[in-house]
């Protein structure tokens, strides 16, 4: 990665936490991470694995035990690196007797920001997160989700090159979700880069381009999601659901592999053509196809390999 | 200087929407804007009685507000997690300090400010009843230099409870909340019998010298809080110059300095 520009670079960084009475917790273990500009990069880990700690860390509200980091190039947590990095705390919170623009007009201030050049921002801001309309809301009186849309919006506030994103879909509802994705990937258009700590993997495999995953606080394993979604073979796969015996017989005999997952059906193929014909056997015969292409695997399987069973009840899959 | 400005002033419409401190107000209000009431218990010394109660509950009640106010002011925004988007914008640990201290500072003058008007008309309409000629016909008091004197003591608060403030904060950085309060409200009361530690510590008053040591580390450090009060002055006519005012604000602003600059050094190590 020598010649590739990096957002977050992180070395053999390390936290313990000291829980009294002489015990200790490990919140990070030597983690060594390294973020490209311009991607989505997602830390993901079941509860308690270290990802916020992670993100204070590299914010600088935290101090590492050992260790080191750079953000865009600077120390954790320095102002110059801070005047450049957009942040949304998990269930943010705020003020409760501002409303939205007074709100974003604090923390724009914070940033040397003011006037028409603000203000503009401002209404841009709120407009992108659906929020202008109910503008002269008091904080006091906003639901969950409505936090969340001003939270996207004061970390947007600076225009940052790196945003830090914790749960950023958590407790909304599927529009707003949509609705924060979609920022998402309009930033990455943009050329920003996004680090977003999540445990939604099944939100995460289609936003991400690189993906990290944590468990105990230790780097379980990173890489692109293409190649960790990807399986050693170069095998096809189809899913279907609601087969006859005979269609299902005839799968069967056509397929390398054939399994089931709950309802559905799932065979794999060695080629292309030989998994396309039976994804068009199959609806030919009123089954309801579900999927057909290349073998990859899931982030859930992908996680599930990595972290281990025992940590499926304190993610949600 | 911004970043200062913002957060003090979201600290200061936050302390106004705290309902404990505004209940102290309102008590604070009433028992001043009576105060003229408890004359009757003292026939004779009504005017000594109505700046007793008056001025006592400014720095009573101003005193409260300070100590329930600076020890919730950082702990509500870690508790409230309100610091962490304020502190991972370009926001030093100082700017945001010194933001809660003026904050919350501001806060408690615009309280005291309505306690020290509130004690201004009573006096005004009261005092010059109580102010009876001696009997050789001179006035006993002059007023003017009584109206002078009450201003100058509410100024006086002020500065007193900005240090108590500055105490406050700064410990709330060190300790718990309520440890905080606790050891604020010791530092206080220790303070106002500053002069009382002052005498122990001397060798003649024969404590022993492990007390002693103490005895004058206590006086040396604690701030002086007795210099605040003025009331005597006031009742023995004793006009309360401005070089001893100027001095006593003077030390009031250094003390704060002080202390605000040792709250950084904790605050800056603190994790949030």
């Amino acid at each position: 990665m020598a010649n590739i520009a990096l957002a977050i670079r992180t070395e053999n960084l390390t936290k313990i936490y000291d829980v009294g009475w002489g015990r200790q917790h490990v919140g990070i273990d030597n983690l060594s991470l390294e973020v490209e500009q311009g991607k989505i990069f997602g830390l993901v880990g079941p509860n308690g694995s270290g990802k916020t700690t992670t993100l204070k860390l590299l914010l600088g509200l935290i101090f590492p035990t050992s260790g080191s980091g750079e953000v865009l190039g600077q120390p954790m947590g320095s102002a110059i690196a801070k005047a450049r990095v957009g942040y949304l705390p998990e269930g943010p919170y705020f003020y409760e007797h501002l409303n939205a623009p007074e709100l974003l007009r604090m923390y724009g201030s914070m940033f040397g920001l003011g006037g028409e050049v603000l203000e503009k921002r401002i209404r841009e801001l709120l407009e992108l997160v659906d929020m202008w309309e109910r503008r002269d809301y008091r904080v006091a009186n906003y639901s969950r989700g409505m936090r969340q849309r001003v939270g996207v919006a004061q970390a947007l506030i600076n225009d940052p090159d790196l945003l830090f994103f914790d749960e950023p879909t958590s407790g909304l509802d599927p529009i707003g979700a949509k609705d924060i994705r979609e920022v998402v990937l309009e930033l990455r258009k943009r050329g920003k880069t996004v680090f977003l700590c999540s445990h939604l993997l099944k939100e995460m495999e289609p936003l991400c381009d690189d993906i990290a995953i944590l468990a105990r606080g230790q780097l379980i394993i990173q890489g692109s999601v293409e190649k960790l979604l990807a399986r050693d073979t170069a095998n096809y796969r189809v899913e279907a659901m609601d087969l006859d015996d005979e269609t299902l017989a005839a799968l069967k005999e056509r397929s390398t592999d054939l399994m089931w997952l709950d309802d559905a059906v799932r065979a794999l193929f060695a080629d292309r053509q030989s998994a396309f014909d039976a994804a068009a056997m199959i609806e030919d015969r009123g089954a309801h196809l579900l999927t057909v292409g290349p073998d990859r695997r899931t982030l859930e399987e992908v996680f599930i390999e990595a972290v281990g069973e025992e940590s499926n009840d304190e993610t949600d899959l | 200087m911004r970043p200062i400005f913002r957060v003090a002033k979201a600290t200061f419409h936050e302390g106004w929407r705290r309902r404990f401190l505004n209940g102290i107000l309102i008590f604070a209000i009433l028992i001043i804007g009576s105060s003229w009431v408890f004359t009757y218990l003292q026939p004779g010394a009504e005017l000594k009685m109505l700046i007793d109660v008056g001025l006592g509950s400014i720095r009573f009640f101003g005193m409260l507000i300070a100590v329930f106010l600076g020890t919730r002011l950082i702990p509500d925004e870690i508790e409230k997690r309100t610091i962490y988007t304020l502190l991972s914008k370009p926001v030093t640990r100082m700017q945001f300090l010194l933001g809660k201290f003026l904050g919350g500072l501001a806060t408690v003058i615009s309280n005291v400010a309505l306690m020290g008007i509130t004690f201004y008309i009573v006096f005004a309409i009261k005092a010059p009843q109580f102010a009876v000629p001696s009997a050789e016909g001179a006035p006993q008091y002059s007023m003017e230099f009584m109206y002078a004197n009450v201003a100058k003591a509410i100024l006086l608060s002020f500065f007193e409870l900005a240090v108590v403030m500055g105490i406050a904060v700064v410990a709330s950085v060190v300790f718990s909340w309520i440890l905080a309060a606790i050891f604020t409200f010791f530092v206080y009361f220790v303070g106002q019998m500053s002069d009382f530690f002052g005498h122990l510590a001397d060798p003649d008053a024969g404590a022993s010298p492990v007390a002693r040591v103490l005895l004058g580390a206590i006086y040396r450090i604690l701030p002086h809080f007795d210099v605040f009060d003025v009331r005597e002055s006031i009742l023995t006519d004793i006009p309360v110059v401005w070089p001893y005012m100027a001095q006593t604000m003077g030390v009031a602003v250094v003390y704060i300095g002080i202390v605000l600059a040792l709250g950084y050094l904790f605050f800056n190590q603190r994790e949030v």
